[in-house]
């Protein structure tokens, strides 16, 4: 296919697509932790920090089950917003990832950057070592009705 | 330049504005929330999946409430990641949105997050959804459906009786790092 060919290709995708531009994403592996990013961006349950590992496990599963988008915050700060896990793009309902929240985790797959927001479209998981991120032990619980014992 | 490249140039130029300098507060009666970088936004916008509007691989059901939902803003072209609907129990956005799929509408609600933290980026809370000459609908619809598909797990808050996160805090615990972890921490803060 030539360029101009190509290009007109990703117009037309582009049309059915809403209106996005079509672009190819670049091969990625990011390692970090497996996070609930509506509690992390919108502070609604307090900073950052308290809204990751241990102390925010029972809620992250609660988000990634309610259809919130999970998300990888790599070592460097940087979210990465999951819109597919091991290739498949219906993960709206969490339940593939349940099992991966809070861990940290390796995950290759293909990377998009759009309007400022870096979408990960997740191929593979190449390494998953649980939950490393023993917040509770600075944080106890966020939010605290999460321990229904409490 | 052929007219190819014109449109590509101009498709171009629509990605670039930054979101956090927009202001799209115009007519917004959204509710406040108190979030981090909270702005009101009322805007006319695509509804899509973002698995397509980034690769092009387009179910005509958007993925009927399984994939992420994005909205492709009419004034600047700018994708705008849907995070979370209208009610406060932890749900997203994408039930509510795929209805809409491939329609413009009118959306209202809040956009959240710092630009600092987000890249310039921002993540948006959709409270209501209006198709042109029709009501406003409120985004509200998840609860429904999960009662729907889940008739026998109880009448009370749906994340304590969803059966996937019950079997997994029976098995892990609330900490997730097992349950002996789970009686520590518990014994030490009643």
């Amino acid at each position: 296919m030539n360029r101009r060919l190509g290009m007109a290709f990703a117009l037309l995708a582009g049309a059915f697509s809403g209106g996005a531009a079509i672009a190819e994403g670049d091969p990625v592996s990011v390692t970090g932790e497996v996070i609930d990013t509506w509690c992390y961006f919108s502070g609604v349950m307090g900073g950052p920090e308290a809204v990751v590992g241990s102390a925010h496990h029972t809620c992250a599963m609660w988000c990634a089950a309610g259809g919130i988008p999970v998300g990888v915050l790599a070592d460097d700060g940087t979210v990465y917003m999951v819109m597919k896990w091991q290739g498949d793009p219906a993960i709206a309902d969490g339940t593939a990832m349940l099992d991966a929240q809070s861990h940290r985790i390796t995950a290759k797959g293909t990377l998009y950057v759009r309007d400022g927001i870096n979408y990960l479209m997740v191929a593979e998981i190449a390494a998953d070592d649980g939950i490393v991120n023993r917040s509770h032990e600075d944080f106890g619980v966020v939010p605290p009705f999460a321990i229904p014992e409490l | 330049m052929t007219a190819t490249l014109r449109i590509a140039a101009i498709l171009a130029a629509l990605a670039l504005p930054a979101q956090a300098e927009e202001d799209f507060s115009a007519g917004s009666t959204a509710s406040s929330w108190g979030l981090t970088g909270e702005r009101l936004a009322r805007f006319d916008a695509r509804v899509v999946d973002a698995v397509c509007a980034l690769t092009g691989d387009c179910p005509a059901d958007c993925g009927a409430g399984l994939r992420q939902m994005v909205l492709i803003r009419e004034a600047d072209g700018v994708m705008v990641l849907a995070m979370k609907n209208t009610q406060p129990i932890f749900t997203g956005a994408t039930v509510d949105l795929a209805r809409w799929c491939g329609q413009t509408v009118t959306v209202d609600g809040l956009l959240v997050g710092e630009p600092e933290q987000t890249q310039g980026g921002r993540l948006m809370q959709v409270q209501t959804v209006t198709a042109p000459g029709a009501e406003a609908a409120k985004t509200d619809q998840w609860l429904d459906e999960w009662r729907a598909a889940n008739p026998d797990a109880g009448t009370g808050d749906w994340f304590r009786h969803d059966p996937r996160i019950r079997e997994r805090i029976a098995r892990d615990g609330y900490l997730g790092l097992g349950l002996e972890t789970d009686a520590a921490f518990i014994s030490e803060n009643q």
